[in-house]
């Protein structure tokens, strides 16, 4: 490493400056705009904590946090074991392997817009191969994303985002599971223990620390989740029932014009996302395994 | 023994259903974009197309300006790719080469960009741009690349603290200076990140939904995710399933391949990106 503070900042001047203006100074604007009634084309006025109780006296606000919450507790365990499950049976001498993660992957990166027209159809009422299914197994069909209970609306958006997540998390627990020692295992099987002990003995706590930090970003994911949303429910005329605090600051801010109540609700959501964060890792000491 | 071939296939055929139903939403879409309105509608569903018609596409593609946004979309991911792998080159090879002052905190600002929620930055991002005449443009789709992405600063940062320091030293004695440095030997010696960032840029770039929903104001200059976002409002492909079908794979197809055919560089840059990002 070479002490040279021009070399130096010419390399990085260009992140200087994205930092600058796409970073530092929108979090402090937006943070400032927060305690302001602002319409983006008169001056902001400052309106003190206005637009924090406001919004914490709007039961709208409430519902969306609710929304978001159970949003989260839907997708992210069921993703973490979905990806678990398949990672594990991907971590053995299995034919088509690539095959099989490339299928797992795939939804990852196709655009949720896309992804959105296909679910739409296949969580349909009348002519949805999901209704389709069930009425053949003589169940009855139901409203899925356009139920009335916000519960079955939310809950299969979050179901539609383990399908879109999934495979990025067990392509990570795949590659920690693969660097596993194979000393380790070999030693135990040695001293005579079985595939189901040497899993729940050696590769899960070997892996814990993976596992944990795919919940951490699975979280974060679920609580900034926006292309669902947008996608899925339609903005414009969105009923109170399946608000989330994304489509309410973007909805306050670019249907109403109203940058403070906006910015507000951002900071907000990232106020709880820290809180989670750190609640994760005081539970994170009693199960995740460290080595030194 | 024999328990041990009863979990193998045990195992083939969970990952097989899995992997079905994984590609269900792929195959359905697929299958409806390739039929006529009638068949699209009807219970129950016709699984194969029959008839077979390529009439959506050519609706999707010449009546709803697809071609267009199409080549919008294009525009805007190959500017992308340009304005993030030289930026992210560059200040990658900054971050692991030199020690200069503020190294620590510009390097926590970054790790901050990741863990801040957009919806904080959104809003000061757009009167930016709205201040600086460049609302309806594809400057703010475009220009944020230029100044460098974490994700890809990172990637270098880590391949470019890997090799030898001997390198470095050898050209500078016959006389190069950094900048040649980096474009004539560490540059080329790093194919495998820049393909890395290549591809997750690509994908980035073409999926941006967000980006084109707060920008772009004209028709002519939407994206294709902009294009299928509104497409519901068409009076054409609002009537027709089908067509919305059609806009839809002709929305992930370009992913999608670029997805296969690089996968081995997409998942590594998952990994790592996913991992220490």
């Amino acid at each position: 490493m070479r002490k040279s503070n021009f070399w130096g900042l010419l390399f990085v001047s260009p992140f200087i400056i994205g930092i600058i203006v796409f970073f530092v100074f929108p979090v402090l604007f937006s943070g400032y705009i927060s305690f302001t009634k602002w319409d983006m084309f008169n001056p902001p006025k400052f309106v003190g904590l206005k637009n924090w109780i406001d919004s914490v006296t709007n039961p709208v606000f409430w519902i969306s946090f609710r929304n978001v919450f159970y949003f989260a507790l839907i997708f992210v365990p069921l993703q973490t074991i979905f990806a678990l499950i398949i990672a594990h049976m991907l971590n053995h001498k299995i034919r088509l392997k690539g095959f099989f993660r490339a299928c797992y992957f795939l939804p990852n990166i196709t655009p949720w817009v896309a992804g959105a027209i296909v679910w739409k159809f296949l969580y349909g009422y009348d002519f949805g191969l999901i209704n389709h299914i069930l009425r053949l197994l003589g169940l009855n069909g139901s409203y899925w994303y356009d139920s009335e209970k916000w519960w079955v609306a939310i809950g299969s958006l979050a179901l539609m985002n383990v399908w879109k997540g999934m495979g990025q998390t067990m392509v990570i627990l795949l590659a920690a599971m693969q660097n596993v020692p194979t000393e380790i295992v070999e030693a135990a099987k040695a001293e005579g223990a079985g595939r189901t002990t040497i899993f729940r003995k050696i590769t899960v706590p070997m892996i814990s620390p993976m596992v944990f930090l795919t919940m951490i970003l699975s979280t974060i994911s679920a609580f900034t989740a926006f292309d669902v949303f947008l996608t899925m429910f339609d903005v414009y005329s969105l009923p109170d029932r399946n608000s989330v605090v994304n489509l309410m600051v973007y909805r306050e801010a670019f249907m109403y014009g109203k940058m403070g109540p906006a910015s507000t609700l951002a900071w907000m959501l990232f106020i709880i996302i820290l809180i989670i964060t750190v609640i994760q890792r005081k539970f994170e000491k009693r199960w995740v395994h460290y080595e030194n | 023994m024999k328990t041990k071939y009863i979990k193998r296939y045990f195992y083939y055929i969970i990952l097989a259903i899995g992997a079905f139903i994984m590609l269900i939403p792929f195959l359905w879409v697929f299958s409806n974009s390739l039929k006529t309105p009638e068949n699209v509608l009807r219970i129950p569903p016709q699984y194969i197309p029959n008839p077979l018609t390529l009439e959506n596409f050519k609706i999707v593609l010449k009546e709803l300006s697809f071609m267009r946004y199409m080549a919008n979309s294009f525009f805007v991911v190959i500017m992308n790719l340009i304005g993030t792998v030289f930026s992210s080159a560059l200040i990658g090879f900054g971050f692991a080469m030199f020690d200069f002052k503020g190294k620590k905190l510009l390097f926590t600002l970054m790790l901050a960009t990741l863990m801040m929620p957009s919806q904080v930055t959104m809003i000061p991002t757009y009167f930016i741009w709205s201040k600086a005449g460049f609302l309806d443009t594809y400057a703010p789709l475009i220009i944020p690349g230029f100044l460098g992405q974490a994700t890809g600063i990172f990637l270098f940062h880590q391949n470019y603290k890997s090799m030898p320091n001997v390198l470095y030293e050898s050209a500078l004695i016959d006389g190069c200076n950094p900048l040649g440095i980096l474009f004539r030997i560490y540059f080329p010696l790093s194919k495998p990140t820049v393909m890395t960032l290549v591809i997750l840029t690509f994908i980035g770039a073409w999926n941006n939904t967000m980006g084109p929903l707060l920008y772009l104001q004209t028709r002519e200059k939407y994206t294709l995710t902009m294009g299928l976002l509104t497409l519901n409002s068409s009076p054409i492909a609002g009537a027709n399933m089908g067509v919305r079908m059609a806009g839809a794979v002709i929305t992930m197809a370009p992913v999608i391949l670029v997805f296969l055919f690089a996968q081995k560089y997409f998942v590594q840059g998952n990994i790592s990106s996913g991992v220490k990002g």
